[in-house]
């Protein structure tokens, strides 16, 4: 099986001499294709940092980072644009859609961006709108439709154009507990059936619980990890809130 | 802690959030004072020693600018007072009586105002002396320009803007009291929607557009009177006004709509990203992108109407007064006595001296002309000859005894082709004699003086009826470097008195016409620079803050991967289409305008104003550039960083 992420020793410090704050310390995590990855941890714990160093939206102190064969460190501005663009598909708790555009526009901006021609764009993005559920919709803009289609509509976004790595950043934070529930069988769908790989930050326990594995992060360091194996939902769920209650200060966000 | 230095450090504190705000104060203000302490300036009412019609110049000017001005004040600051509804809902938040801020609001903006004065006449005084020189550089007086401080000039300001700085300070008072907390914080979210087409509005406005730019080039009718002015001139007007807002509210979104159709074309790129926010802005911007393309037409017409009547002045001055003096011979004696005026002055050599026999007599021609010919003027070919050689006109006449040639009426429009195959009856004491018109020329020799029929007519012919007709006889001079012979064109005038409907000098008709042109010049330029500079400033702080307001869907863009330098091209773009949209209605708009002042105005000087008028339009572009290549980097930085 193919290594997607493999970064080493990642350290991340902010701020200046004699008051630095170093978020994230010697990180090494390594995400193999077709996985399900999440990340947990208590608020200012580095999740957010390290999926945006990943993201290429940030950039680590020290360490390397491969994604899918490529150093991004080693990469100029233009060149990791061009990396986001074609490799890395984005879900954020704020779903992050663009106002002005239609769900549809919304949608195949990747794609309309990467210049891929109309039939091709129309096609793709008619597949991903169905495998969402989000046909309906389409013609209509972010103000019209609730926080679940705007996040369904993130999805796939996230998806169209065929990326290695999809990152999630709290994806259901945002949204009721009906409408979480079907992004997470909508992600891991995506997961089993299209092989996609995801790593998913999130400090919810249930949604933690849609994963292949888990890595728990504490004062920017690797606290520990799980694996659902064989386990059932459930299972792995208790499982969850056992790390975050020896892990402290997650747990009270666990209701 | 008084609430007066809450106030203080408020200001201290978020500078740049007030810094826009401020800009506009000042800049309003330099303008205006620069404007009135001109008014004021003894030296500029010194120097315009014929122009009676200054005073009301300035008068009219200075109320057009304070309504601008306070209209511009209060935009900006209602625009102001918007983004900081959220700071005002924190306070009420916090615990702060609503007295209290509101009175923290009233001291805020007035402190700003008090600054913004002193500011504005000490950057005022400056930059009216700098003006003050350009002005009188215009009238071409070599008058030194005092760097005095005007009282009254200071004292009109303060007034003005005080009340307009009070009016606002108690707008920010109201403003806690006018709006619930939950709408205070929430301002911002209501978010504009997308527009529907409206097939309806935009046919209307485009037949609105047509209409109006028909009125304005159809030819004049025959009989041009007031009421037609008012009646086809006024409706052009409002439709027009009403024509552009359609344009721009349902016209612009019905093509930006059809641009989207062609799905390969709009599927590709930033292009989707740019013609959805346009078309998302389109009807908050509507309004402004009216306003700006009939203020910049306005500016167009105001600069190049003027700037025509500056450039060809000298023309129209040689026109009308051909030789730099002229006068009716009374007698050896007085002759002898203008003769030696303007021998004496030695600055300005007589280059040539002529006498110009005229016989008035009693004429019919041979068709209908809607021009009085009587009495017509006869001079003789040898006579037209030397004085258009004098001259310096290329133009001779050649006549066999009973032909004539007529000189073009000055202010008319008759070509050859009016003339020729016809001919004259001259009516003399021995009989009638009938010339046929072989000639029309253009040189005038005489000033100007209604009815302006002259008739060229052989030697022997003159010759023959100055035997029965005794001619008058005009003495003409033409000096050197006559544009600048003063006192000498002083001394003439006064001896000759009125011998034509113009004045007998050159000099005098010149420097007339220059310095009514250079006032005119200098109050529409004036106006015009503070229109440019309003409507690019406007575009400016409006584009400003939406930059503001998209960062966050630029950041969107980045992360999904659109590199900094597609960023950038596409604020271009964006730009260049809300910059470049109003501009060039407004463009179009000034040239019907302008084909109809130059129509009008060629008509009575019969001078080409194409180039002044491209210069007007091309110094409008060229401030306007500045303004985007300003607009777009800014975006960039707020955006792109």
């Amino acid at each position: 099986m193919k290594t997607i992420i493999e970064a080493k020793q990642i350290k991340k410090v902010y701020g200046a001499k004699g008051n630095v704050f170093s978020a994230l310390e010697d990180i090494d995590l390594t995400v193999m294709e077709g996985e399900f990855v999440g990340i947990m941890g208590p608020s200012g714990a580095g999740k957010s940092t390290l999926l945006n160093i990943l993201a290429t939206i940030d950039e680590p102190t020290a360490g390397d980072i491969v994604v899918d064969g490529i150093n991004l460190t080693k990469m100029n501005e233009e060149q990791l644009s061009a990396f986001r663009r074609d490799k890395l598909g984005f879900l954020f708790q704020d779903y992050n859609l663009l106002d002005t555009l239609t769900v549809k526009e919304n949608i195949i901006l990747p794609l309309a961006l990467a210049k891929l021609n109309v039939k091709e764009l129309e096609r793709r993005a008619d597949e991903v709108a169905d495998k969402f559920g989000i046909r309906d919709i389409l013609n209509k803009y972010p103000y019209q439709i609730s926080g679940g289609q705007k996040q369904r509509t993130a999805a796939s976004r996230a998806i169209i154009s065929k990326p290695n790595l999809i990152l999630a950043d709290e994806p259901t934070g945002a949204l009721d507990s009906k409408s979480a529930t079907d992004l997470l069988e909508s992600l891991k769908d995506l997961n089993e059936q299209d092989k996609a790989t995801i790593l998913m930050v999130t400090h919810d326990a249930y949604a933690a619980s849609y994963c292949n594995r888990v890595l728990f992060i504490k004062d920017g360091k690797i606290f520990t990890e799980l694996v659902k194996g064989k386990r059932s939902r459930k299972e792995f769920f208790n499982k969850v809130l056992d790390v975050l209650s020896a892990l402290g200060g997650g747990a009270n966000d666990v209701i | 802690m008084t609430l007066f230095s809450l106030a203080r450090k408020n200001i201290k504190g978020n500078f740049n959030n007030y810094f826009v705000y401020f800009v506009t104060l000042v800049f309003s203000m330099v303008i205006y004072y620069t404007f009135t302490s001109l008014q004021y300036s003894e030296k500029i009412q010194e120097s315009i020693e014929l122009s009676d019609t200054m005073s009301f110049m300035f008068g009219v000017s200075s109320i057009i600018l304070i309504l601008f001005v306070a209209i511009f004040i209060l935009y900006s600051n209602s625009f102001f007072t918007r983004k900081r509804k959220k700071e005002v809902g924190l306070y009420a938040i916090l615990g702060l009586r609503k007295k209290t801020i509101a009175k923290m609001l009233f001291y805020e903006n007035l402190i700003m105002g008090i600054i913004a004065i002193v500011i504005g006449i000490i950057l005022g005084t400056l930059l009216s002396k700098l003006f003050a020189m350009i002005l009188i550089k215009l009238m071409g007086s070599i008058a030194e320009v005092d760097f005095g401080i005007s009282i009254l000039a200071i004292t009109q300001t303060v007034i003005v803007f005080m009340v307009i700085i009070l009016f606002t300070s108690v707008q920010g008072y109201r403003l806690i009291y006018r709006f619930t907390l939950i709408e205070l914080f929430y301002d911002e979210k209501k978010g504009e929607q997308i527009p529907k087409v409206s097939l309806i509005s935009a046919v209307i406005g485009v037949i609105l557009l047509v209409v109006s730019y028909w009125l304005i080039l159809k030819p004049f009718p025959d009989e041009f009177t007031t009421e037609y002015l008012m009646k086809n001139y006024g409706i052009a007007f409002v439709a027009l006004v009403i024509g552009t807002h359609l344009f721009f509210r349902s016209v612009t979104v019905y093509l930006l709509r059809l641009s989207q159709k062609n799905k390969s074309r709009y599927y590709r790129g930033t292009r989707i990203i740019e013609t959805s926010r346009l078309l998302f802005r389109i009807r908050g911007n509507a309004r402004t992108f009216t306003v700006i393309a009939l203020l910049s037409s306005a500016t167009i017409c105001f600069l190049g109407a003027t700037y025509s009547g500056y450039y060809s002045n000298e023309k129209r001055a040689e026109e009308v007064v051909p030789f730099s003096y002229s006068h009716l011979s009374k007698g050896p004696e007085f002759d002898s006595q203008v003769e030696r005026i303007i021998k004496a002055d030695h600055r300005h050599p007589i280059k040539a001296q002529l006498d110009i026999p005229v016989i008035q007599v009693k004429g019919i021609l041979s068709f209908q002309l809607d021009y009085d010919i009587n009495p017509v003027q006869l001079i003789s070919e040898s006579t037209f000859n030397k004085a258009a050689n004098a001259l310096n006109k290329d133009e001779t006449v050649l006549l066999s005894r009973n032909q004539a040639a007529v000189i073009q009426p000055r202010f008319t429009e008759y070509t050859k082709s009016v003339f020729k195959g016809e001919n004259i009856t001259i009516q003399l004491p021995q009989g009638s004699s009938e010339l046929p018109f072989v000639h029309m020329v253009e040189s005038n020799v005489l000033p100007f003086d209604y009815p302006d029929f002259f008739l060229v007519v052989s030697n022997e012919m003159f010759a023959e009826i100055a035997k029965k007709e005794a001619p008058l006889t005009y003495k003409v001079y033409e000096v050197e470097n006559e544009v600048t012979a003063q006192a000498t064109s002083k001394k003439v005038n006064k001896l000759v008195g009125n011998d034509f409907q113009v004045s007998s000098s050159f000099y005098t008709e010149y420097k007339q016409g220059k310095e009514g042109n250079a006032i005119t010049l200098f109050i529409f330029g004036f106006l015009g620079l503070v229109f440019l500079a309003a409507s690019g400033s406007i575009i400016y702080f409006k584009q400003l803050t939406e930059a503001n307001e998209a960062k966050g869907q630029y950041e969107i863009l980045r992360k999904i991967g659109v590199n900094k330098k597609d960023i950038r091209k596409s604020i271009k773009r964006q730009s260049l289409f809300v910059f470049g949209l109003p501009l060039t209605v407004g463009i179009l708009h000034s040239c019907v305008a302008l084909y109809f002042t130059s129509n009008f105005i060629s008509n009575l000087i019969g001078i080409n104003l194409i180039f002044p008028i491209l210069m007007a339009i091309v110094f409008f572009v060229i401030i306007y550039a500045v303004y985007y290549v300003l607009t777009v980097n800014t975006y960039n930085r707020i955006v792109n960083k």
